[in-house]
C-alpha cells in the first residue's frame, strides 16, 4: 500500500501557508516521504545486512549515515532529551550487533533496526521510571528538565500536542509519532510494530481523534469564558 | 463525486485522494466539515514539528568505538571478559587479587546456598523443574530489584569517578553488565540450566558486591 490515501496527503495535510516553511511542510515531501523499501533505499538493505552480519564496522556506519537522523528525533521525542535519545541510539547500533545473527529478513533490515530503537526507547523509559522511584526523596532540582527544541510556527499548539502525547497509549502514540513526525508509511509502521496496516490506519485515526479531543476541550472552555 | 458530512470520519480514516478533493470541495460550502478538516490538518502541521534534527559529531565516533569493545568481547568467552577486558593496568594488583578472590569465594558461598543441603546434585538433576526456575527467576527479580537501588545510589558517584579506584569499579560494573546479559540471555534460550543460573547468581552477587563498596568508599 502506498501512502496516498492512508491520511491526508502532504498538499491536504499542509496548509499552504506552511508549505512555504521548514522541513515538514515541503509538498515535494510526498514523493520523498522516508521509506526504507524505497528503491535506493531497499538495493542496499540485504547487503547492508549481510555486511554488518559480517562484522563491518562500515556497514554499521552507513547504517547511521541512513537512518540515525530519523532515529535520533523519534528517541528524543519518545525519551524527551538529546542525550538520552544519543543513548538509545548507541544502545539501539550495539542490540543490532548482537542479534543481527537472528535477522532472518522477514522485514527489511531498516524496519528491524526501527523496531530495536523503540523497544530500546521503552526500556530506557521504564528503567528510568524505577530509577525515579528510588530517588523520589532526593530534592526536586535534580530531576532532568525537558530540553528546548528548535523555534517552531506553533509553539503553543506543539507544547500542547506533545503533554497530549503523553496521554495516549503507547500503541497510539508509536504510530502517531511515526506516521505524522516522522514520515513513515502505514507498511512500514506495521512492519515496525508487528501490527497490520489496517490496524496502523485505525490506530492513527484514533489517536488523531483523541488528540483533537485533548487538544479541542481547553480552547472550547476558553471560548466560553469569553 | 458526491460527499456529505457523514463520509467525513471516513475518509479522515481511509479517503482516497479524489474522495479528500472532495470534502474539501464540500467543506467550503459547510462550516462544520471546514472547521473538522481544519482542524485535522492542524493536527499534522503541529505534528511535523515535533520531528527534530540536530549534529551530533561526537555520536558515530562513540558508538564505532561500542561496536569495536563488544565484539571484541563477543570473540572471547564470559570469563575471559571479565578478566581479560578488566582493565588491570590501571588497578593495584592487590585490588584486583582481592577482586578475584572474592569472586571464588562469593561463587562458592552461592554454590552452597543453592545446592540442597547434604545432597550431590546427581546428573538428571542439572535442569531445574518449572517451579524450581519459577523460585530462581524470582529470586533473581529480587536480585535485580536490590540492585536496580543500589546502582541509583552509586550512580552519580561512578558517572563522576573522581579516583582511579572508581573508575575501575566503573569497568568492573560495565564487564559484569556485559557477563549479566550475555548469561541471561542463555538463561532465556534455556531457563532450566541451573549452571547458567548459579552463574548468574554469582554475577548478581558480585555486582551486589562491588556496589556496596562503591557506597562505601563513598562514606
Amino acid at each position: 500500500m502506498g501512502t496516498m490515501g492512508l491520511a491526508l496527503p502532504w498538499e491536504a495535510r499542509i496548509s499552504e501557508e506552511q508549505c512555504h516553511k521548514g522541513r515538514t511542510v515541503d509538498p515535494t515531501e510526498t514523493t520523498s516521504r522516508f521509506s526504507p523499501a524505497a528503491a535506493n533505499v531497499s538495493r542496499e538493505d540485504s547487503a547492508l545486512a549481510a555486511a554488518c552480519r559480517a562484522g563491518d564496522l562500515r556497514a554499521f556506519e552507513r547504517l547511521y549515515l541512513l537512518h540515525a537522523s530519523r532515529m535520533k528525533s523519534i528517541a528524543r521525542n519518545l525519551l524527551g532529551t538529546a542525550t538520552d535519545a544519543e543513548d538509545a541510539v548507541q544502545d539501539t547500533f550495539l542490540k543490532i550487533q548482537r542479534s543481527i545473527a537472528s535477522f532472518r529478513g522477514q522485514s527489511s533490515f531498516a524496519t528491524w533496526s526501527f523496531r530495536i530503537l523503540i523497544n530500546t526507547c521503552y526500556d530506557a523509559r521504564r528503567s528510568r521510571m524505577r530509577k525515579k522511584e528510588v530517588a523520589q526523596d532526593e530534592p526536586e532540582e535534580n530531576s532532568p528538565r525537558p530540553e528546548p527544541r528548535a523555534a517552531v510556527s506553533h509553539p503553543s499548539l506543539r507544547l500542547a500536542l506533545e503533554r497530549a502525547l503523553s496521554q495516549l497509549t503507547r500503541h497510539q502514540r508509536d504510530v502517531f509519532l511515526l506516521y505524522e513526525v516522522e514520515g513513515f508509511r502505514h507498511s512500514e509502521i506495521a512492519a515496525v510494530l508487528d501490527i497490520s496496516e489496517t490496524a496502523s490506519k485505525n490506530t492513527l485515526f484514533q489517536a488523531k481523534r483523541n488528540l483533537r479531543q485533548m487538544l479541542e476541550a481547553p480552547r472550547s472552555s476558553a471560548a466560553e469564558a469569553r | 463525486m458526491n460527499i456529505n458530512c457523514n463520509d467525513r470520519e471516513r475518509i479522515f480514516l481511509d479517503g482516497t485522494p479524489e474522495e479528500w478533493t472532495a470534502l474539501k470541495e464540500h467543506a467550503a460550502a459547510c462550516s462544520e466539515c471546514e472547521h473538522e478538516v481544519e482542524a485535522w490538518k492542524s493536527l499534522s502541521v503541529a505534528a511535523s514539528e515535533l520531528h527534530q534534527e540536530w549534529d551530533s559529531p561526537a555520536l558515530w565516533p562513540r558508538i564505532e568505538q561500542a561496536l569495536q569493545q563488544q565484539s571484541a568481547a563477543a570473540k572471547s568467552p564470559w570469563w575471559g571478559r571479565l578478566l581479560g577486558n578488566w582493565n588491570l593496568t590501571s588497578l593495584q594488583w592487590q585490588t584486583a587479587a582481592a577482586a578475584l578472590v572474592l569472586v571464588a569465594v562469593t561463587a562458592s558461598a552461592i554454590w552452597f546456598i543453592v545446592r540442597p543441603p547434604g545432597s550431590k546434585i546427581p546428573a538428571d538433576q542439572a535442569l531445574f523443574n518449572d517451579h524450581t526456575v519459577r523460585e530462581v527467576e524470582k529470586a533473581e527479580a529480587a536480585y535485580e530489584q536490590a540492585i536496580d537501588k543500589l546502582d541509583a545510589q552509586a550512580g552519580p558517584q561512578l558517572e563522576n569517578a573522581a579516583t582511579p579506584l572508581m573508575a575501575s569499579y566503573r569497568e568492573k560494573l560495565q564487564v559484569l553488565d556485559s557477563a549479566i546479559a550475555d548469561l541471561k540471555s542463555q538463561a532465556g534460550m534455556n531457563p532450566g540450566n541451573g549452571h547458567l543460573r548459579r552463574q548468574l547468581l554469582a554475577m548478581y552477587q558480585e555486582k551486589q558486591d562491588t556496589l556496596e563498596e562503591v557506597l562505601e568508599a563513598k562514606q
